[in-house]
């Protein structure tokens, strides 16, 4: 999380002078005013999808058929009528159930990487989610979605925005917004307090903003007498009080009054989130129950509603306007991860038990689309790959979810070596 | 070739690091807090609240101030909200409050009762041990050897306990009604409601949770480094390769004994949801179907689970554990090699006082590295928390104290329970998605202080101003609904400089700015509604706003 005082040195945008200026009125007057920063360079936002439980990653992203591209190897246990789906260069499980994943590929494949053969390093749901979201186990680390909000360009009011699932703020916890809910927009609105068994009164602007500057110089001076980790926690708080400022004036703009429940409503309150310069990254968790060692067949209805959504979303983003970038599909990232894997075989309940080599998918701006990297053999195995090039290579690296998740960051444009010294990226993700 | 992750094993073997070369902090190294937020950082921590003026005025004048706040610190152990904050520093290790009831109430027989309600007793099962431990000044092993678990009327029904007849509706120590051997924490229900285990898995997410919970060693944060030959071993025989490979057996060889304690909890063949809770004596040699690993503890055989508590908590990482949690709850730091000197001191207290909760809390914070500030080191600087930020348990008491002030939803506390999600939002955990707390407040936590201090100050204003009122004023003491900045400017003064020495415990300086630019804001205010209850409730929000309400 970068400091106020490194964003000042920065030059950043000041909101300050946001609020003050004729564009804070015109959000005070609900007007909509498109913070579009064309001249700048473009800042790739991130929207990370989360299968909670460990997803089985034949089912779609990593296949396993004979030559005939139809019968299952025998290491591995696909499901009943499915084969091989083929767009491009990008391999995936099809079949009369999955003609929404067709669809997307169809679409989309261009935009599209696939990563298999991801060693997970574990195999427990909480430590797996751990390592394949921050490449580490140790809890002072942040989630990929969280380091690029954190060491952002631009500055955002939200910088990473979890509508649900998985958040390991490490020590970048100010810049970590949970939305789950609605309780969220009924702070920023303060609706709340409506709610509550004691109503009380908005404060109506400008009062409120004459409040929140006067809360703004108080927290300033509180944190300029600070020092060491207490003057980063302070710092924290008067970037927030910053931005829950911003936030008031803008939340109308943002459709915030309604987050909306289905994936599809939250894919696009995120991108719109995006467009408006409001958050960097997001995290949505995919509706569904993963892990299961029992009736492993519920991965697909669940897997496919997933693809349906995501082609809707992809062809929003081509369609809007971007924050940075002329169009969101040029400066959005989709990142979808689960767990880990599930066991190449069927046990005894026709469920999969958890399997340390996962499959990711990553569309979108920065990313080299169109191609798999990675490979997992006729066992559901990783074997070494050139990281350069994402193939197979006897004497290459065993893919990590460390050397993906630094490839996030690359294409996000952070130097990856700032964050885990001495890892190697998977280059061949990054466009 | 394979990278192994260089960075992030936790993996912190207390015992392997008392020689490195880091020594003690010593009292020149630092800079200690003003003496007045001491006493206000010592209050937060043992009671969630504030000193009182009195209290903070003697301690200003007090010839022998060290021994004031020591003795202050006995007395605040003793407060009952001091059990309230262990529960909170606990539950960050034991992540039992979770808002989940598991099943149905219908299923245990309480059809219509409130999930939420239900939800907290189940989590208070392994935290009114805790308390009682404490209260009783018994050994923190007795978490996991005590013969009885706790419950009250409500949880009795649910898990299956057979409530003391004599018992008066409270929480009180109680035994299961199916007969299981009682180990603490060990054999609860709801221990192992949170932590399940189901299949190939045969009770190993168990053993890691009792590990992570009273070892603070998690297995699963030691990387796995498996050549290929283990790996296809792994998918032809997954427990042939985990009982042969050296690998797997680095982890294995002493999970898998803790593991094979508790099949008499491994309930592949219950009936139903609730059925699944109870113990069957006749699962307790299911290991040798599943792991072939003989129940123990890290070589020791153990004949059943009162023994293999009894076993874990002769461990001398038990103890480290129990004192890192203090010491980390209280502290907001995450040990580090470099604190075990600073830490172990407060270890010889537990060893030396039998264990005693109450003593180490004590040792703790009568410290100078935890009355500190900054401290001179930059390495320690940046391990030092210097200021703490309030959870949102904390913010809830402080509130209450400060202004009289709940933040109901639905009649319940909506700082301590997530049924609306502000206590993650205020940098709180949930217990299974959010588990650790977050120090630094985010916009989420700024919302949370804005918002209950708008209510908070509009309910002290809407008392305070009422001219009907026969209760003491809250706050505003010093004016009168009538009052004006214009015709009565020293009470205006007076009251908001009194406002902040009562919220923050810290007086303004004479010259301080803040009381004429409130004053503007209450005229401003004024002018919009003429209501002096929302000028004054927007003076009260602007102060409990202050950086020194959340932090301390």
């Amino acid at each position: 999380m970068s400091t106020f005082n490194e964003r000042k040195r920065r030059n950043d945008v000041s909101r300050r002078a946001f609020l003050g200026g004729a564009a804070g009125l015109m959000t005070a007057g609900g007007l909509w005013y498109p913070r579009k920063a064309m001249a700048a360079p473009i800042e790739r936002k991130f929207l990370f999808f989360w299968a909670g439980g460990g997803w089985d990653t034949t089912t779609i992203l990593d296949p396993h058929y004979g030559p005939d591209g139809s019968s299952a190897v025998p290491g591995v246990d696909m499901d009943q009528n499915t084969f091989l789906g083929k767009k491009g260069n990008v391999t995936y499980t099809s079949g009369p159930d999955r003609l929404d994943v067709d669809k997307y590929f169809r679409n989309w494949a261009g935009y599209t990487a696939i990563v298999r053969g991801i060693d997970t390093h574990s195999v427990g749901h909480d430590s797996s989610t751990q390592f394949m979201m921050t490449g580490t186990s140790a809890s002072s680390y942040a989630d990929w979605p969280t380091i690029l909000a954190a060491n952002s360009t631009l500055d955002y009011p939200l910088p990473h925005i979890v509508f649900s699932g998985p958040s390991f703020p490490g020590t970048s916890g100010s810049a970590v917004v949970r939305a789950g809910g609605g309780t969220l927009l009924s702070l920023i609105d303060g609706s709340i307090n409506g709610q509550s068994s004691a109503p009380s009164p908005d404060i109506m602007p400008p009062a409120d903003d004459m409040i929140d500057q006067f809360v703004y110089k108080r927290v300033a001076e509180f944190a300029s007498q600070q020092k060491g980790l207490a003057r980063d926690r302070a710092d924290g708080m008067l970037s927030n009080v910053e931005r829950a400022m911003e936030l008031e004036g803008r939340q109308f703009e943002a459709g915030l009054d309604n987050l909306g429940n289905t994936l599809l409503d939250q894919m696009l309150k995120a991108s719109e989130m995006f467009r408006l310069g409001l958050s960097r990254s997001a995290m949505i968790q995919i509706p569904g129950g993963y892990d299961t060692h029992s009736g492993n067949n519920q991965q697909a209805p669940q897997q496919v509603a997933f693809y349906a959504a995501l082609d809707q979303l992809m062809e929003h983003l081509a369609n809007t306007p971007g924050h940075t970038a002329d169009y969101l599909i040029n400066e959005v990232v989709i990142v979808a991860a689960s767990d880990f894997g599930r066991t190449p075989k069927l046990n005894g309940g026709n469920g999969k038990d958890h399997w340390p080599y996962n499959s990711v998918l990553v569309a979108g701006a920065g990313v080299r689309g169109n191609q798999v990297h990675g490979y997992t053999d006729d066992s559901l195995i990783a074997t070494p790959i050139d990281l350069k090039t994402g193939q197979q290579d006897d004497g290459g690296t065993m893919l990590g979810c460390e050397h993906v998740g630094l490839a996030y960051l690359k294409i996000g444009g952070l130097d990856p070596s700032r964050f885990l010294p001495g890892v190697d990226v998977l280059e061949s993700l990054i466009r | 070739m394979r990278q192994v992750i260089p960075i992030g094993v936790l993996g912190v073997l207390l015992g392997t690091v008392a020689g490195c070369k880091a020594t003690a902090v010593t009292p020149d190294a630092l800079e200690l807090l003003p003496k007045r937020e001491q006493l206000i950082r010592l209050s937060m921590d043992l009671r969630g609240i504030h000193p009182t003026e009195d209290e903070l005025k003697a301690f200003d004048k007090a010839d022998d101030p060290n021994g004031m706040y020591a003795d202050l610190a006995d007395q605040w152990i003793a407060d009952p909200a001091f059990i309230g904050r262990m529960k909170e520093i606990f539950n960050q290790r034991y992540l039992v409050r979770n808002g989940q009831t598991y099943f149905d109430p219908s299923d245990g027989g309480l059809a219509g009762m409130d999930e939420r309600v239900l939800a907290d007793d189940i989590a208070n099962e392994p935290l009114a041990l805790l308390e009682y431990t404490i209260t009783n000044e018994l050994p923190y092993s007795y978490m996991v050897t005590a013969s009885h678990t706790m419950a009250n009327p409500d949880l009795a029904k649910f898990w299956g306990i057979d409530y003391p007849a004599d018992a008066n509706g409270g929480w009180v120590p109680a035994q299961y009604s199916d007969g299981r051997p009682e180990s603490g924490m060990l054999t609860m229900t709801t221990t192992w409601q949170k932590y399940p285990s189901m299949g190939g898995n045969a009770n190993r997410h168990r053993a890691n949770a009792i590990s992570k919970m009273f070892l603070c060693d998690d297995y699963l944060s030691r990387p796995i480094v498996l050549n290929r030959a283990a790996v296809d071993q792994l998918t032809i025989s997954p427990e042939e390769a985990i009982n042969t490979n050296a690998g797997c057996q680095a982890c294995h060889s002493t999970l898998d004994p803790i593991a094979g304690n508790f099949f008499g909890f491994f309930n592949y063949d219950a009936l139903d949801g609730i059925d699944q809770t109870k113990y069957r004596p006749e699962n307790e040699e299911e290991w040798r179907y599943y792991s072939g690993k003989e129940p123990g503890y890290y070589g020791h055989p153990t004949g059943n689970i009162p023994e293999f508590g009894r076993t874990l908590a002769k461990d001398s990482r038990f103890g480290d554990c129990a004192v890192r949690t203090v010491w980390e709850g209280l502290t907001q730091r995450e040990m580090a090699d470099e604190d075990w000197p600073e830490v172990s001191v407060h270890r010889d207290v537990y060893e030396s006082n039998d264990e005693n909760l109450k003593e180490v809390v004590r040792s703790i914070v009568t410290s100078d590295p935890y009355k500190a500030v900054s401290a001179h080191d930059p390495d320690l600087n940046e391990r030092l928390a210097g200021r703490k930020a309030a959870s949102p348990e904390q913010l809830s008491s402080l509130f209450k104290q400060l202004t009289g002030y709940v933040w109901l939803f639905d009649g319940r506390d909506g700082l301590k329970n997530n049924s609306l999600g502000l206590p993650v939002l205020a940098g709180g955990i949930d217990g299974d998605f959010v588990t650790n707390r977050s120090y630094v407040p985010s916009v989420g936590t700024v919302f949370v202080q804005e918002r209950i201090a708008q209510a908070a100050g509009y309910w002290v204003a809407t008392h305070d101003l009422d001219p009907a009122r026969t209760e003491e004023a809250k706050l505003l003491n010093l004016v009168t609904v009538n009052d004006t900045p214009t015709s009565a400017p020293d009470a205006f003064k007076q009251q908001i400089q009194s406002l902040y020495l009562n919220i923050t415990g810290v007086p303004l300086a004479a010259d301080a700015k803040e009381p004429a630019e409130l004053m503007n804001l209450w005229t401003y205010q004024y002018s919009v509604d003429a209501s002096p209850t929302n000028a004054w409730a927007g003076v009260v929000s602007a102060v409990l706003r202050d950086p020194r309400v959340l932090f301390y």
